[in-house]
């Protein structure tokens, strides 16, 4: 459904799902984490016109600002019935980001839910630089 | 982490208290379903349980333990009131997920005939999936009086019987449920999802009762061999979900910053003290959740028990709907324990796991104190679901608590592997058991192979005396999310 393919795999986990994403840097993390995220849930013709949404996250640290901002994406999802797209960060530091989503609303015709995520957890939560890659391990709630 | 363990009987093993933990570790189970727990990182959760301040006795895992998030699924853990913790994440996101079993006066021969038509016209009236809506929609109002009333909301407005309340674990409402702790988003979430089913492991099933194990205590638990029953399995939805992934949030927050003078294994652990202001919020806020499951299953039942009567053009009195029971497996109460001799109030966490109270228990309503009160394990939609009944070793074991289900034993992704180019649905039919399910994976993910034997299971917990076998039920027709 989006734009870029990001870069994951998804771990096994008994009760649950995981993935590790990678990403070139910070930006490029994030905003693959949210791609994964959205492309393990919703499968769906690419929109012909969406709407963008402006959100700001704020984390005590690296790991807990992925599990705010994929927690976001998530509530949209199961709050207010909106698919993010694609995204896009325009400012990111190690405790705050601020982007733009491209969302549309949920449609049962036009949009399949493949899996239902209840939450992004804490559980063995890791972001950290891996060589000359950023790296994110994610452990969500079924 | 290496985990070392040592072997106590043939259902209980001993993981030794080392390093920061500050009790042993206990896991109920048996030397076959062992293997399977020991390569994932379910004991490791056990002995990071076991680190939690206040903890009391030992960390405890039930035989169908798995590696869960933070607490492993199985995991139960009782604290002091003044020195111990709760921990949002020790009772998970689905707050009070649970299930309740329904008898009928129908025999399974008189059904047979027609079960297909009975789970298309269950799956058509009970809207299930994810992110389902379309159940009872409630306005703020009502959906705070759910939050405080729980099941007896529903009764109230019509759907079931006052009968169905003493037949519902805390009477389907915990005290202490105060709404106006609750976040905008928790509210918002909860407004149009009462009375429907979910996704996932959540399901409505159509079962016969396959084999009587304890005639005694199955008359009294209105059992009979042949007969249908009703289990439903399913939780808060989006309302509880959101309260868990709130808390959560707020006490990593207050951990980061040193509010409390402990250090977590886990982020996940998240928790605060029982007498802290967080702590009590936390409690006021899950109350909500466990409330609005309960009222939740209780419209499902009445959906049911209207798709019945249409469908077989029968009376309510022919068919003879009445709730067995209802149990939560994700929820943390307040109970009373003899600890050494005294008896003290602790703040129970089941993490997937249910309330075994034995004969005479004080909580049990009039109709069970003499038999112990029914518990309730569904396994996979390909094998059986069975009864138990609460027995005394539980209160002095286990902090009144017993097993909860299967227990996964296979992630979704190698299940669906595992699944790939088989028809699941027309396996189960082969074994005589419908199935329709909303999400396409859900069959795959589910299949009977992902779940331990739950026969086992069944026997670790009969063997260990914390409950005892009382039925045993065969699924016919399975609805899921």
């Amino acid at each position: 459904m989006q734009s870029h393919k990001p870069d994951f795999t998804l771990l096994d986990h008994t009760a649950d799902l995981g993935m590790t994403v990678r990403g070139a840097d910070l930006k490029d993390l994030f905003e693959g984490a949210a791609r994964s995220m959205m492309q393990v849930m919703v499968r769906g013709k690419p929109p012909e016109s969406t709407r963008t949404k402006r959100l700001s996250v704020r984390g005590e640290d690296l790991a807990d600002l992925m599990v705010r901002w994929l927690g976001e994406i998530l509530y949209l999802f199961d709050g207010e019935k909106e698919v993010v797209v694609d995204v896009q960060i325009n400012s990111i530091s190690k405790s705050r980001l601020d982007a733009d989503l491209r969302v549309v609303s949920f449609d049962p015709h036009l949009h399949e839910i493949l899996c239902e995520i209840k939450a992004v957890t804490y559980h063995q939560i890791e972001v950290a630089k891996k060589a000359h890659r950023w790296e994110a391990t994610i452990i969500f709630d079924m | 982490m290496e985990i070392k363990l040592e072997k106590i009987d043939e259902y209980q093993w001993l993981i030794p208290k080392t390093g920061p933990m500050r009790v042993p570790g206990l896991i109920f189970s048996n030397s076959s379903l062992m293997k399977a727990v020991q390569e994932d990182q379910s004991l490791t959760q056990v002995a990071n349980v076991a680190t939690l301040p206040g903890i009391v006795g030992h960390s405890l895992a039930m035989p169908d333990i798995h590696w869960g998030y933070g607490f492993p699924i199985g995991g139960v853990a009782a604290f002091d009131l003044d020195e111990g913790i709760v921990s949002p994440g020790g009772v998970g996101y689905d707050i009070n997920c649970g299930c309740r079993l329904i008898t009928t006066l129908l025999h399974a021969h008189e059904i047979r005939p027609q079960i297909k038509g009975l789970v298309s016209a269950l799956f058509k009236n009970i809207p299930s999936g994810v992110g389902s809506t379309g159940g009872v929609r409630l306005t703020k109002r009502e959906e705070a009086k759910v939050a405080v009333e729980g099941a007896a909301w529903a009764v109230k407005k019509g759907f079931g019987s006052a009968q169905d309340l003493e037949r519902t674990e805390d009477n389907g409402a915990m005290e202490g449920a105060d709404p106006s702790v609750l976040s905008e988003r928790a509210i918002k979430r909860g407004r149009d999802q009462l009375g429907t089913l979910g996704s996932g492991n959540h399901f409505v099933e159509v079962q016969v009762v396959d084999q009587i194990y304890d005639p005694d205590k199955a008359r009294a638990y209105d059992l009979f061999e042949g007969q249908v029953t009703l289990l439903i399995h399913s939780g808060s939805r989006g309302f509880g979900h959101q309260i868990c992934d709130d808390f959560l949030k707020e006490m990593s927050r207050s951990t980061q910053e040193g509010k409390y003078p402990f250090d977590l294994p886990d982020r996940q652990l998240a928790c605060a003290p029982v007498k802290s202001d967080q702590g009590r919020r936390y409690f006021a806020a899950m109350a909500c959740a466990a409330n609005y499951a309960w009222a939740n299953r209780q419209v499902i039942m009445h959906l049911a028990h209207e798709t019945l009567i249409s469908l077989f053009s029968i009376s309510p009195r022919e068919l003879g709907m009445k709730l067995l029971y209802d149990v939560c497996h994700n929820i943390t109460k307040k109970e009373q324990y003899t600890v050494e001799g005294n008896q003290v109030m602790l703040c129970v966490h089941r993490k997937g796991a249910t309330r075994a109270l034995p004969p005479g228990h004080p909580l049990l309503p009039e109709i069970y104190r003499g038999v112990g009160q029914p518990v309730l394990i569904p396994g996979d939609m390909g094998t059986y679901s069975y009864v138990l009944a609460g027995a005394e070793k539980a209160m002095v074991l286990s902090f009144g608590s017993s097993c909860h289900g299967a227990g996964r034993l296979l992630s979704r992704t190698q299940a669906t592997k595992k699944a790939k180019g088989r028809a699941i649905h027309r396996e189960l039919e082969d074994k005589g058991i419908y199935v329709q399910s909303r999400g396409k994976r859900t069959l795959k993910e589910e299949m009977p192979e992902a779940y331990k034997d739950v026969s086992q299971v069944v026997e670790v917990v009969h063997g260990a005396g914390l409950a005892l076998k009382v039925a045993r039920l065969r699924p016919m027709g399975v609805i899921k999310g």
